[in-house]
C-alpha cells in the first residue's frame, strides 16, 4: 500500500513541468524592477 | 471530422461590432491629437488658426483614455460572454445597445464640447478648470451606458449559473464579470464628483467647489480605471494566447486567484496618485501605498504563469537548454506577436508603477513628463498591443473574413513600428521627466533656464517617436478596416484556452461573489472613510471655476 502511494508521488513528481527558464526569467524580472527602484532612489537621496 | 467552430452569435457579434468602430473611430482622431501634440511640444511647430495646446490635449486624452479603452473592452467582453457561456438572451442584447447608444451619444456629446474650445480641461478635468457643463453631461452618459452594458453581462452571467449549478464558470466569462464588478464600483467615485459637485458648479447653481475632495473622488476611479483597462489584455494573455501558440493554460485558478486580488487591491490606492497633495493626512498616504504595492502580487503572478505556459509549450515541442522555449514560439503569428511585445514592455510599465507610487520616489517623478512616459508604457503600449493583436482574431472572426498572410505581415510590420515609435517617445519622456521636464504643459523654454534648455532634445524625441506611432495608427487603421469590409470570406476561429490541469474545486470558491464584494466594500471603507470626513469637514471656502485656456 505504501508502496504504490510511493509509486504514485513518483509519477506525479515526474510529471511537473521543468521551469527552469521561467524561474531564471521571473528572477531577471526582478532584477530589473530592483536595479530601476534602486537608481531612481539614489536620483532621490542626491537631490535631497 | 473536424468540430464546427464555436461561434458568437451573429446578433451579439453586431452589438461587439459596433463597439470597436467607435473604438477605432476614437483611435484614429485621438491618435492625430496625439501626434499635433508632439509636434508642438517640440518647440518646431504651431497649431494653426489658434487652436489651443490644451484642446488637442483634452481630446487626445479623452479619445484614448476613455472612448477607445471603454468601448473595446465592452465590445470584446460582450463577444467573450456570448462565445464562451451562449448567445445573449434578447433582454441581455438589447440592455447592451441601450448602453453602447447611451455612450456614444454622450462621448459625441463631450467631444462637441471638448472640439469647440469649452472643455480644455485635460482628461483628468481637475477642478478649479471648469468646463462647459455638456462636457461633463457627456462624460456621465458615457459612464452610465457602461453600467447599462454591465448589468447586461451581469445578468447573462446569473442565467449561466442558474442553469449550470455545481460548474466552475467559464474563466473569460468570469473574467469579464470581475472587470465589470471592479468598473462598477470604482465609476462611483467620478459620478459622485460629476453629478454632485461638477454639474451642479459648471451649471452656476454652486458657486464653489471644494477640489481636494473632487480630485480624491476622481483618482478613488482614477487608478482602478488602469486595472481596467488591464485586465482584458490578461484575459488574452491567460485564456487566449495559450490556444494561439498551441499550447495550454498554465494554471486556471491562478488566474481567476490574479482577477480577485486585482478585484480587492486596486480600488482602495488612489492616493498613490496623490501623494503631494497636501489636505491628506501621511498616515492614510502611507495605508494606501501599501495597499497600492499588494495589487504588484497578481502581476508577478501573471508573469510566472505566462513564463511558464510560454516554457511548457517549448518543452512540449522538444525545446531544450535554459531559454530554448523562446525559439519555439510563433514569431511570424501577428495574433501571439502583438500581444508579446505588449507583455514585453509591461516589464518597465509596471517597474515604474512601483516607482510612482513609492511615496519618496513619488517626489522625484510627481507631475513630471515621466509619468506620460508611464502610461503610454502600460495603456498606449502593453494594452493596445494586445486589443490590437486580439482584434486580427475578433473582428475577422465577428465578420466572417480571414486575414490574409500579406495582412499577418502588415500587423507584423505594424507592431515593430508601434514598438520603436514608443520606445522613442516614452524613453526620452522617461529621461526629460528625470529632468524635471512638467507633464501637461504647452512648450515653453521658461526665459531660457538652463534646465528647461536640456529637456528640448528629449522633446524633440518625443516628436519623432510621435510622429513614428502615427505611421502605426496608419497601418492598424488599414489593418481594422481590411478584416472589417475586404479580407476574404471565411471562418476565424475565436481561440479559447484549455488548462494544463482539469479545474481544481478552488476555482469554485472564487466565485462567490458575496464574499469578495464584501471585501471590496470593507477595504474601501477602511481607506477612504476617515480622510473623506476629514476632507469634507476640514475643507476650505472651495473655489470658484476657472477657463484659464
Amino acid at each position: 500500500m505504501a508502496k504504490a502511494a510511493e509509486a504514485a508521488r513518483q509519477t506525479k513528481k515526474e510529471k511537473e513541468p521543468a521551469l527552469k527558464g521561467t524561474l531564471a526569467s521571473v528572477f531577471l524580472l526582478g532584477f530589473f524592477i530592483i536595479f530601476s527602484w534602486v537608481s531612481v532612489y539614489f536620483l532621490f537621496l542626491h537631490r535631497l | 471530422m473536424a468540430q464546427p467552430l464555436e461561434k458568437v452569435d451573429r446578433r451579439d457579434a453586431k452589438l461587439a461590432l459596433a463597439h470597436l468602430f467607435v473604438a477605432f473611430t476614437a483611435l484614429a482622431l485621438g491618435g492625430f491629437a496625439g501626434l499635433l501634440q508632439t509636434l508642438v511640444r517640440s518647440g518646431k511647430f504651431e497649431l494653426p488658426a489658434g487652436i489651443s495646446y490644451y484642446t488637442i490635449l483634452t481630446t487626445h486624452g479623452v479619445l484614448l483614455g476613455l472612448v477607445l479603452t471603454t468601448f473595446f473592452i465592452i465590445g470584446f467582453q460582450f463577444a467573450a460572454v456570448s462565445r464562451t457561456t451562449g448567445a445573449l438572451s434578447d433582454g441581455s442584447r438589447r440592455t447592451g445597445w441601450v448602453g453602447f447608444w447611451l455612450m456614444t451619444i454622450g462621448t459625441a456629446m463631450s467631444a462637441f464640447f471638448i472640439l469647440t474650445g469649452k472643455a480644455s480641461v485635460l482628461y483628468t478635468f481637475y477642478a478649479p478648470l471648469q468646463a462647459h457643463a455638456g462636457f461633463y453631461i457627456g462624460l456621465a452618459l458615457v459612464v452610465v451606458g457602461s453600467w447599462v452594458s454591465g448589468f447586461a453581462m451581469f445578468a447573462h452571467y446569473a442565467r449561466w449559473r442558474k442553469t449550470h449549478r455545481g460548474q466552475v464558470s467559464p474563466l473569460l466569462a468570469f473574467m469579464s464579470v470581475t472587470n465589470m464588478v471592479l468598473w462598477l464600483v470604482c465609476t462611483l467615485g467620478v459620478a459622485a464628483t460629476v453629478v454632485f459637485q461638477l454639474i451642479p458648479w459648471s451649471l452656476g447653481l454652486t458657486d464653489r467647489v471644494n477640489v481636494l475632495l473632487s480630485r480624491t473622488l476622481f483618482w478613488y476611479f482614477g487608478h482602478p480605471l488602469v486595472y481596467f483597462w488591464l485586465l482584458p489584455a490578461y484575459m488574452v494573455w491567460y485564456a487566449v494566447i495559450p490556444k494561439v501558440i498551441g499550447g495550454k493554460m498554465f494554471s486556471d485558478s491562478l488566474a481567476r486567484l490574479a482577477f480577485i486580488l486585482f478585484l480587492l487591491f486596486s480600488i482602495p490606492v488612489g492616493f498613490h496618485h496623490q501623494l503631494l497633495e497636501p489636505g491628506i493626512s501621511p498616515f492614510w498616504k502611507y495605508v494606501q501605498v501599501v495597499l497600492t504595492f499588494m495589487v504588484i502580487i497578481p502581476s508577478l503572478m501573471t508573469a510566472f504563469a505566462m513564463f511558464a505556459t510560454f516554457e511548457s509549450y517549448g518543452r512540449s515541442q522538444g525545446a531544450t537548454g535554459l531559454f530554448g522555449w523562446l525559439r519555439k514560439l510563433p514569431w511570424s503569428d501577428a495574433r501571439f506577436f502583438a500581444p508579446f511585445v505588449g507583455m514585453l514592455f509591461f516589464i518597465p510599465a509596471g517597474t515604474g508603477g512601483i516607482i510612482n507610487a513609492s511615496h519618496q520616489l513619488n517626489q522625484v517623478v510627481h507631475n513630471t513628463i515621466w509619468v506620460t512616459g508611464h502610461f503610454h508604457l502600460t495603456v498606449a503600449t502593453t494594452v493596445v498591443l494586445t486589443f490590437f493583436g486580439a482584434s486580427y482574431w475578433l473582428i475577422p472572426h465577428l465578420t466572417g473574413r480571414v486575414m490574409t498572410k500579406a495582412m499577418n505581415r502588415l500587423a507584423i510590420i505594424q507592431t515593430i513600428v508601434w514598438a520603436v515609435g514608443m520606445t522613442f517617445m516614452s524613453g526620452s519622456m522617461h529621461f526629460a521627466g528625470l529632468l524635471g521636464a512638467p507633464r501637461r504643459s504647452a512648450f515653453s523654454t521658461y526665459g531660457n533656464s538652463p534646465q528647461a534648455l536640456e529637456w528640448i532634445p528629449y522633446q524633440i524625441a518625443q516628436a519623432v517617436g510621435g510622429t513614428i506611432l502615427f505611421i502605426g495608427i496608419i497601418l492598424i487603421l488599414v489593418i481594422v478596416i481590411n478584416l472589417a469590409f475586404f479580407a476574404p470570406k471565411g471562418e476565424t476561429e475565436f481561440p479559447v484556452a484549455e488548462a494544463a490541469a482539469p479545474y481544481e474545486r478552488a476555482a469554485l470558491a472564487l466565485e462567490n461573489w458575496k464574499l469578495w464584494i464584501g471585501l471590496v466594500v470593507a477595504l474601501i471603507l477602511i481607506a477612504y472613510t476617515v480622510p473623506i470626513i476629514d476632507i469634507i469637514q476640514n475643507a476650505p471656502p472651495g473655489s470658484k471655476g476657472y477657463k484659464l485656456w
